[in-house]
């Protein structure tokens, strides 16, 4: 069990070239190319947050408030504009289940390939392989392609490789509210054996109950900076009132 | 780039998985799956004799032979750069979710071109050794020089390493790539010395007053100089005869010309490195795609 900064988010900006004509042609950029000044949108505008390993914090805002930006930045999968964030140990980022699944591969051939994607050695995605057959509860359907599953079926793979990777710092983006009932829980249980276990939790979730539930903090992210950082029934009442107010 | 080789190579698993994944979904709705890789070539193979024996009632032995030995790379380069130009665009939506090295996408569809062509080579030798079998033994089909296609096969690698990562990266952002891909590769088919020789490249320049610079311009195209290296190194000395200045010269048997060798070398890894730094300057872009 690690102890100390999980995660340090210093200064960190983000802003995006904002596109009118969607996709980019080669006769735009040789037509345009001496015009620099594109209209850009900065999504975050210099935000500080620190993790301490164990916490669970939720992030809420509205849309378009950069919190599936500023989890994108976590996972490595954008650049900062500026500043400057320092991970401590392994994350696994739940941003959307099952992506990468290739629909003509079988149930367990899409397992070996996307745990690898997440990280895992062939060998660690092989000894886990009957674990996570197990955790989606799809041992009938594990020899065929995944082009046959049901949305639910694929997120709950999904889920089950993710559950799986042994990461110290779980990175979740709204992807809970997928699945039947029973799964759901299933999943909820995981989360709380995860923290039982000293694990970090940073998730986006737009449903006050689940904040609730499993949140121990909550970043109230505002116009690309965080207008509140605290306990979880103090900021949710200033948001959601905010929310009201409006 | 040192950090990004080194990141790359952290992820070296994963690239070889992807490739095994690529080979794969490639026929994985076939009913003869991986038997495609050897049929594919074999059907070249076949095509090719057929045509320049039959019909095109060629009266020189094993013309066949002669095309294929640079059929084949040129085959390997067209099909890595088709399928990596894909190979990012089809991924974006791993991409915008998961972290891991860009350039394994490119790489992957590289190498499992790759192993399509040493496959596909492995066939041409089956083949050669049945033409010297039916020829009556008149041709060799292997000489001490196979033990140089390694050293080709390096830079050779390089070259299309290099095009695969610039012109997956580009086609990121500019969909126009493909098509101007499909059209500069048909025109590379014709401007290198696939269906004919270097040496007939030679023998119709040397006429004019510049010859030598137009036959030399002309090699400035690496694929044309590996594709000549190819073919010398593939087949033996055979009785294909270019005439050069009234004098006949056999195609083939003629050393490499180690200044065009070098040369094409130059560029083959210059490319690679330009290829590597074009990708790694725009990969962080790819998910920011307007």
């Amino acid at each position: 069990m690690k102890t100390g900064v999980a995660l340090s988010i210093r200064g960190i900006r983000k802003s995006f070239v904002l596109s009118h004509s969607g996709a980019a042609s080669l006769k735009t950029a040789l037509l345009w190319w001496k015009k620099k000044n594109l209209e850009r949108l900065e999504v975050l505008k210099g935000l500080d947050i620190e993790v301490r390993h164990g916490e669970c914090v939720a992030l809420v805002g509205r849309n378009g408030a950069g919190k599936s930006t500023l989890l994108s930045l976590i996972s490595k999968i954008y650049k900062p504009t500026a500043g400057e964030i320092v991970v401590d140990g392994r994350i696994a980022p739940l941003l959307e289940l099952g992506a990468g699944f290739h629909p003509d591969l079988t149930g367990l051939e899409n397992i070996l390939y996307n745990g690898m994607i997440l990280g895992l050695t062939r060998k660690e995605v092989n000894e886990r392989m009957p674990a996570i057959v197990a955790f989606a509860e799809l041992e009938s359907q594990i020899d065929t392609p995944v082009r046959g599953y049901s949305s639910g079926m694929m997120a709950r793979l999904g889920f089950a490789i993710a559950a799986h990777v042994d990461a110290d710092i779980l990175i979740v983006d709204e992807v809970l509210a997928v699945g039947d009932y029973a799964f759901e829980k299933k999943c909820y249980d995981y989360i709380d054996q995860f923290r039982n276990l000293g694990g970090t939790i940073l998730f986006v979730s737009h449903n006050a109950d689940s904040v609730r539930r499993v949140a121990d903090r909550v970043v109230w992210l505002a116009g690309g900076e965080a207008r509140m950082d605290g306990g979880v029934d103090e900021v949710l009442e200033a948001y959601l009132a905010a929310g009201e107010s409006r | 780039m040192v950090a990004d080789l080194k990141e790359l190579w952290r992820f070296r698993e994963l690239l070889w998985a992807m490739v095994e994944r690529e080979l794969r979904i490639r026929y994985k709705n076939s009913a003869l799956g991986f038997m495609w890789s050897l049929l594919n070539p074999l059907v070249t193979v076949l095509v090719m004799w057929g045509v320049f024996t039959f019909l095109l009632g060629n009266n020189t032995d094993n013309y066949s032979v002669y095309i294929l030995a640079a059929y084949l790379p040129f085959l390997f380069f067209n099909m890595s750069l088709m399928d990596s130009a894909q190979s990012v665009l089809s991924s974006l939506q791993v991409v915008k979710k998961v972290y891991f090295p860009r350039e394994i996408l490119p790489l992957a569809s590289v190498i499992s071109n790759f192993i399509h062509f040493v496959l596909a080579l492995a066939v041409f030798f089956v083949f050669l050794f049945g033409v010297w079998a039916v020829n009556g033994f008149g041709i060799t089909p292997f000489t001490w020089k196979i033990f140089v296609l390694p050293l080709l096969l390096v830079p050779y690698l390089a070259l299309v390493t290099g095009c695969a990562l610039l012109i997956s990266a580009l086609n990121v952002f500019y969909e126009d790539v493909k098509y101007i891909l499909s059209v500069l590769l048909y025109l590379l088919f014709f401007v290198s010395p696939v269906m004919y020789f270097s040496e007939t490249v030679r023998a119709s320049t040397a006429k004019y007053a510049n010859g030598e610079l137009i036959y030399t311009l002309y090699h400035l195209n690496p694929v044309a100089t590996w594709l000549t290296a190819f073919r010398k190194v593939l087949v033996p000395e055979g009785k294909i005869e270019v005439s050069i200045e009234g004098v006949a010269t056999k195609v083939g048997p003629d050393p490499f010309n180690y200044p065009m060798v070098a040369v094409a070398c130059l560029v083959s890894f210059g490319m690679l490195i330009f290829g590597y730094w074009v990708f790694n300057r725009m990969k962080w872009r790819f998910v920011e795609r307007p």
